[in-house]
């Protein structure tokens, strides 16, 4: 977003302009969306509802941050659930004995570490497209759960749900929102301030350019998973210590709402733009709509339904503002402006 | 072995490693069907073959050929299963209160309906195809879930034929099948639309001012898609006799499983549909074969990754130095003799 | 050329270790391959079976018994599966030749598909028996048919199918008496915390997905019970949101929990009593009630449902969780005697005539109209609770 603001005119109108970003809207459509729960169903705004929305938000939130460093190097990673699932059995077995979430908690992010470095691997030193490698990798982790563990985990101590049932800030906000703020605002402190975050946009946004510049272009793709695994063994271990029992598929398919998460939050597929705060957005709405379809009476059958309107009303949304904005802001030769409208559109 | 490879291969050099690679395939085929079928002689009856292996990949067998064109120009479809389901549960609901014909015509209407929005949404609003699809993916199941509430739609006397039949001890659905692999090969690899979408796969602007309708012909595709979703919905609502939204989450990636291990590229501008068509086989030998012998399903999964992976390295060597061989050819033109290519 | 043959041949090599793995994985796996050529068409064995041990009583031909549960890797069915474990061991150690496949789809794909292509494989191998607790009753009776003809003996257990589509079905227990032991621990309980006839209460109930044939047997069982006379201050205010239908997916099962742990109090237009219909949305309930933020007041709400007892016994046990008792039947008596139907059925010792049937363990079980039931249900709570170890 850095950069579309610097491609704007300097004039009057710019600072306005400016601020019609994706986020922008996303912020709108959330506020609308809180604003009618507050006219159509105030039981909505009961403290468990909050804290049990924020609390599915917050791994959410959290695993979808890695995800999105992943696409703005413009790859994908559809094994994202499957190392969180790999991460709450591993952490079950350690938990078991005991030991204190911090232990367990480090076992989670070294696992979601090792298994993302594996990805990252496969993808640049094999030279695999992502989505196919992390593809087949999802399969090696999801067939190997169920070998080593004969069904679930169950009778698991106290301490093992420490996390979910009693660390609570205030007697009311779960310890878990607070990872996720922690998280969040390091990160955007870091995609902000870092040198290593504009290597992430210049790899995504054009991988030739970036070696050009001397960049490291597979160091980085490699980067971006290894940083992205802890955090979902941080996700993985809120979901897994959410009850006295772990079972081996609790996160497979994860992945997919993830992705829809960033992509809402107007980080592009094709790599090279988005924020952490569109995220979070991204994030929050979605972790609003079963629940908020349940308190205005709807069936949670319409859920997936509503969730894939919203997201591909998002990108077109998207879409059309970038399209107009071009045709509105570049006077130059036919040719030139048909050349990267299309450029724009279908990447590969 | 090799003799056999060589005599098949020199007639066709000019294809590169393209015929090697399906000669490849095939013979892990065989190998596979061997090692089973010694393991447990009844997966090599005739009865075994056509009602179970075949039966049970045909679906995704006729999914993965529309979707090799959509890969080899750079395209992907993720709610293909979604589609499939989505036009089954909508036949089906059709079919039971306006009778057979309204549910074969709902069916391929809205299989029809989903791939013109997938191309219209990726073509006309510019959007990537993977967003794009992963959004319908939930929204097309997400509509089959809410119209049904959860609950399953029944089949009726149109799907039961196409999923029961036997002509001749041949499965009605690979009939099918078979006259549409044929049609999708030579659609694929005789004609100017096929030699355009690897054109589109491989430089898009380029073929775009080369002068091919290129929003026409993605549009195209995504609805031929779609359409053969709708056809793949028949059978399988017939052959399970009910339906509900939950079967289709596997089976978009089942799909792009099968195109990758058929040695299309998912970046676009390379593939064939032979290769698609052996891969069909392989998987299906691959889960019918492993349950017969009782491996559990969770190894079953491990092995079909494994596969998968190899042949992605494999792939990936190949094709760089393929690479490396393109540009020896271009910058020793003056020396043929290192062109390792018979002459045409 | 030479060099392209080196390519296939790396290729080549490569997937043979593929093909060398999945033998690896064969020999791994708990079947020992040795059996092939006793299984060649599958008509034969049946036959086989059925002649001999109408005169000889010591059944020497092998029976192999397949089971296949609803999914894996959750305690439940894996209690099931120690019983009929158990009741293999028995039978082998009787002088029989038993042998017991199991598997079954993973816990976030139980589908109706996934558990057809598990039974084409066994269908093709000719087992003797095939025990299956199915996802959807409908869509699995042609595949049990197609096994039936194929002289395959077909039993359910835990959940029925189709009745034409099985030869016997182990009951766990009439849906009536289960559903009455869910709505009369719900009542007890709400009429100490001061609910009853000027006081009505809402229900919200977690289910599995809809089309899962014993959980809307017992939630039709609850509401036939609350709209008798004696229940009727117990409601479902709105079955469209009040009946939650998160599927077997243990994720998506807590989350639907978490909702409806926020709707609960005791206003009028709050929900008063959970329910959980799977032995994953029970404990989810009690884990839901635990990590709310403020939790709904324990003394104006309750929760119960059906769960394994180590599943629920730390919330039963805790006084400040609402979740006070819990139903359920004996699972791994369920495996045992399933495993002993099974087995008895395809060594002919039952035919579908009989009326009884005997296990050594468990004593004479009733057969009535192609049914066998297990026993009770089994409530249980804080006195009880520490006598169940599954």
């Amino acid at each position: 977003m850095e950069q579309t603001s610097l491609r704007q005119a300097p004039d009057g109108k710019g600072k306005f302009k400016k601020m019609l970003t994706t986020e922008f809207y996303l912020l709108v459509f959330l506020v609308a969306i809180l604003v009618m729960m507050r006219i159509a169903a105030p039981d909505f705004y009961s403290l468990n509802t909050i804290m049990t929305v924020l609390n599915y938000f917050s791994y959410l939130l959290i695993a979808a941050i890695g995800m999105n460093l992943i696409i703005i190097t413009s790859n994908i990673d559809v094994a994202a659930g499957a190392i969180m699932s790999v991460v709450a059995i591993v952490i079950a077995f350690v938990g078991k004995t005991g030991a204190p979430l911090p232990v367990f908690m480090a076992v989670g992010m070294v696992v979601g570490l090792v298994l993302s470095w594996v990805n990252g691997l496969f993808i640049t030193k094999l030279k695999i497209p992502a989505i196919v490698a992390t593809l087949a990798t999802t399969q090696l982790f999801v067939g190997a759960l169920p070998l080593v563990v004969e069904g679930s985990i169950y009778d698991l101590p106290a301490s093992f749900t420490w996390l979910a049932f009693r660390a609570k800030l205030f007697g009311a906000l779960p310890a878990s929102v607070v990872f996720a703020a922690v998280i969040t605002v390091g990160f955007m402190l870091f995609m902000r301030y870092s040198r290593f975050s504009k290597k992430l946009y210049a790899v995504g946004n054009n991988k030739y350019a970036a070696t050009l510049t001397g960049i490291n272009v597979n160091k980085v793709m490699i980067l971006a998973f290894v940083i992205a695994g802890p955090l979902y063994g941080i996700a993985g271990t809120i979901i897994a210590t959410g009850g006295q029992r772990v079972t081996t598929t609790m996160a497979n398919g994860f992945e997919m709402t993830l992705i829809a998460a960033v992509v809402l939050g107007g980080t592009s597929i094709a790599g090279g733009s988005g924020k952490i705060i569109g995220t979070v957005l991204g994030a929050f709405i979605l972790s609003l709509i079963t629940p908020a379809m349940n308190y205005i009476g709807m069936s949670s059958d319409w859920s997936d339904a509503v969730m894939g309107g919203i997201i591909l009303l998002a990108v077109v949304v998207a879409s059309i503002s970038t399209l107009t904005k071009k045709k509105k802001t570049i006077v130059v030769p036919d040719a030139v402006v048909s050349a990267s409208a299309s450029s724009s559109g279908e990447v590969k | 072995m090799a003799d056999g490879m060589e005599t098949l291969a020199t007639p066709k050099v000019k294809k590169r490693f393209g015929v090697n690679f399906n000669i490849a395939l095939i013979l892990i085929l065989i190998a596979l069907i061997a090692v089973i079928g010694t393991v447990n002689p009844t997966f090599v009856t005739y009865n075994y073959l056509m009602a179970v292996v075949v039966k049970n990949i045909m679906e995704i067998g006729l999914m993965a050929l529309p979707m090799t064109l959509i890969v080899i120009t750079a395209g992907i479809d993720l709610s293909v299963g979604s589609i499939m389901i989505f036009s089954a549960i909508a036949g089906g609901m059709a079919a039971a209160s306006m009778g057979d014909g309204m549910g074969v015509i709902v069916t391929l209407l809205v299989g029809a309906g989903c791939g013109l929005v997938n191309g219209l949404v990726i073509v006309k609003l510019k959007i990537n195809a993977l967003i794009t699809t992963l959004a319908t993916f939930f929204l097309f199941r997400g509509i089959a879930k809410g119209i049904t509430h959860g609950d399953s739609v029944y089949s009726y006397d149109f799907t039961t034929f196409a999923g029961n039949t036997d002509i001749k001890g041949v499965p009605l659905v690979l009939i099918v099948f078979i006259a549409a692999a044929i049609i999708f090969t030579l659609l694929l690899s005789k004609t100017g639309f096929g030699r355009s979408l690897y054109a589109l796969g491989m430089n898009e602007n380029a073929t775009r001012y080369s002068g091919i309708n290129a929003d026409r012909t993605l549009i195209i595709i995504y609805i031929i898609s779609g359409v053969v979703c709708a056809i793949a919905a028949f059978f399988y609502l017939g052959r399970f006799t009910s339906v509900k939204f939950d079967v289709a989450n596997s089976m978009n990636l089942k799909v792009v499983t099968v195109i990758v291990l058929g040695g299309t590229s998912i970046l676009g501008g390379v593939g064939d549909m032979r290769g698609t068509i052996i891969a069909i086989f392989i998987i299906a030998v691959l889960n019918s074969g492993l349950t017969v012998m009782d491996i559990p399903i969770d190894v079953q999964t491990i092995i079909q990754g494994t596969v998968l992976i190899i042949s992605l390295i494999v792939y990936s060597i190949l094709g760089e130095r393929a690479k490396k061989r393109r540009v020896i050819e271009v910058s020793k033109e003056d020396e043929p003799r290192l062109v390792d290519k018979a002459p045409a | 050329m030479i060099r392209k043959k080196r390519f296939t041949l790396v290729l080549v090599i490569a997937l043979a270790v593929v093909v060398a793995f999945a033998f690896g994985a064969c020999g791994g796996g708990e079947q020992p391959a040795e059996e092939p050529p006793a299984d060649t068409p599958t008509e034969e064995p049946p036959v086989e079976t059925e002649t001999e041990s109408d005169d000889v009583e010591p059944a020497a031909v092998k029976v192999t018994i397949a089971m296949l549960p609803k999914f894996k890797g959750e305690n439940y069915f894996d209690a099931v599966k120690v019983g009929a474990e158990e009741a293999v061991a028995e039978l082998v150690g009787e002088g029989a030749d038993v042998e017991l496949l199991y598997d079954g789809p993973p816990q976030n794909d139980a589908t109706n598909q996934n558990q057809v292509n598990i039974l084409e494989g066994w269908i093709a191998q000719g087992v003797n028996a095939i025990l299956v607790s199915p996802n959807d009753p409908t869509a699995i009776a042609p595949t049990l048919k197609k096994a039936m003809e194929g002289g395959i003996k077909v039993l359910t257990f835990d959940a029925d199918a189709d009745p034409d589509a099985r030869d016997l079905f182990i009951n766990q227990g009439s849906y009536d008496a289960i559903g009455s032991g869910m709505v009369k621990a719900v009542a007890s309980k709400l009429t100490e915390k001061g609910y009853g006839p000027d006081k009505t209460a809402n229900l919200g109930i977690v289910s599995s997905a809809k089309t899962d044939a014993n959980q809307n047997a017992w939630l039709d069982a609850i509401k036939a019970l609350i709209a008798t006379d004696e229940y009727s201050w117990l409601k479902i205010a709105n079955e469209e949101t009040d009946v939650y239908y998160p599927g077997p997916d243990e994720t998506e099962t807590q989350k639907q929990s978490g909702t409806l742990i926020s709707r609960m109090g005791d206003g009028a237009d709050q929900i008063q009593a959970a329910i959980g219909l799977t032995s994953m949305a029970t404990p989810a309930l009690g884990a839901q009630y635990e990590s709310a933020a403020s939790k709904p007041d324990a003394t104006k709400v309750t929760m119960t449902g059906l769960a394994t007892p180590n599943a629920l016994k730390d919330y039963i046990k805790n006084d400040a969780n609402p979740l006070d008792t819990g139903v359920l039947w004996n699972c791994m008596d369920l495996g045992y005697l399933s495993v002993e139907a099974a087995y008895q059925y395809a060594s002919g010792t039952i035919t579908p005539e009989s009326t009884t049937m005997t296990t050594s363990r468990l004593g004479e079980r009733e057969i009535a109209d192609k049914v066998i039931l297990l026993g009770d249900a089994l409530i249980f709570d804080k006195a009880n609770i520490d006598e169940f170890n599954y």
